[in-house]
């Protein structure tokens, strides 16, 4: 009895994690008293097969449901709205990039591009990364924004490094402001779309909710 | 959700009816469900406990049954039982599909399917 429960129990993962917060120990019971009723009657390898069937059959199905709730394209409204914003964001930066190419005389225009620069690369990658993550994952969703474009700003950075060797170097203090900032006007916008649409959400839409 | 009309409702799953059934005598927990179910229907009608909670879970956010707070007899029962009650909105879904069923074996009946005692 102990072992069937406790089989009974492992397979209960096929089931969605919320399904099984909510009933797996309800489940677990009920079948522990049906095993004792059918092992009463001599009826387990029949009772065992149904269980199973029933397993199957319904763990598809609240999969189903879970994904229909919870699913990728779940809050389109919302996912369109902070997507058009990045990519209004990053055509405007483009913009105004290569306005700042055709006038490189400027000072302060230059330090202008190392500031877009960062701000369009990061963007595109950073955003669609944490756009992934946000529709796969149950992650906290201002953490994810912060760690993703670290990650990204980093390794953009490091790519600079590399890159610098065989070229001109750069101005160290301007690339590294324009990470900086770039780095804070997103999260920035991370974090002010996470209070407008309520903690638990995100930029990305509220698959909780 | 509970203001609609139980007509939007139907047809119920045969599990959902057979479950609204149960709790329309009696509050019960989910083994005693399916032990009466299966009675009922001279087992011919077996929930798993997969069918039952999925079923379960539709009908609580639905609001065709709910969950008591309370246990009906804490004395002889396990306290880790949750018991389930009809609600009012539940039992007017019930009643409907009992009457679009009745309509339909005596759609049955017109058409000779059946003789005028259910053989």
């Amino acid at each position: 009895m102990n072992i069937s429960l406790k089989v009974y129990g492992f397979l209960l993962l096929a089931y969605p994690a919320d399904f099984r917060r909510q009933f797996g120990e309800q489940m677990c019971q009920v079948f522990r008293d049906g095993y004792r009723s059918e092992a009463r009657s001599g009826s387990v390898p029949g009772f065992w097969l149904r269980t199973l069937l029933d397993l199957v059959l319904t763990a598809t199905k609240e999969h189903t449901d879970s994904s229909a709730t919870k699913g990728f394209f779940m809050n389109r409204r919302t996912d369109a709205m902070a997507l058009l914003g990045c990519v209004g964001i990053i055509v405007i930066a483009l913009l105004v990039h290569n306005y700042v190419t055709r006038n490189p005389g400027v000072p302060s225009i230059r330090w202008l591009g190392y500031i877009l620069d960062p701000l369009v690369v990061s963007g595109v990658i950073g955003n669609l990364i944490v756009f992934v993550l946000n529709k796969t994952t149950k992650l906290n969703r201002l953490r994810t924004a912060a760690l993703v474009f670290a990650a990204v700003d980093a390794a953009l950075l490091l790519l600079i490094v590399v890159i610098s060797r065989s070229t001109p170097a750069p101005n160290w203090i301007a690339v590294l402001f324009g990470y900086l900032v770039s780095y804070a006007v997103w999260v920035g916008l991370h974090f002010a779309w996470h209070s407008v649409s309520g903690a638990g959400s995100g930029v990305h839409g509220q698959a909780n909710s | 959700m509970a203001k609609e009309k139980p007509e939007t409702w139907l047809p119920l799953t045969p599990a959902m009816f057979h479950i609204l059934l149960a709790l329309a005598d009696k509050d019960r927990h989910g083994y005693e469900i399916m032990r009466e179910v299966g009675e009922r229907t001279e087992q011919k009608m077996r929930l798993g406990p997969g069918t039952l909670y999925g079923s379960i879970k539709r009908m609580l956010s639905d609001g065709l049954i709910e969950e008591l707070d309370e246990r009906p007899d804490p004395e002889l029962d396990d306290e880790r039982r949750r018991y389930y009650r009809l609600t009012d909105f539940g039992r007017r879904v019930a009643i409907a599909e009992a009457q679009r069923l009745e309509r339909l074996v005596k759609s049955a009946r017109s058409k000779k399917l059946l003789s005028a005692r259910g053989t």
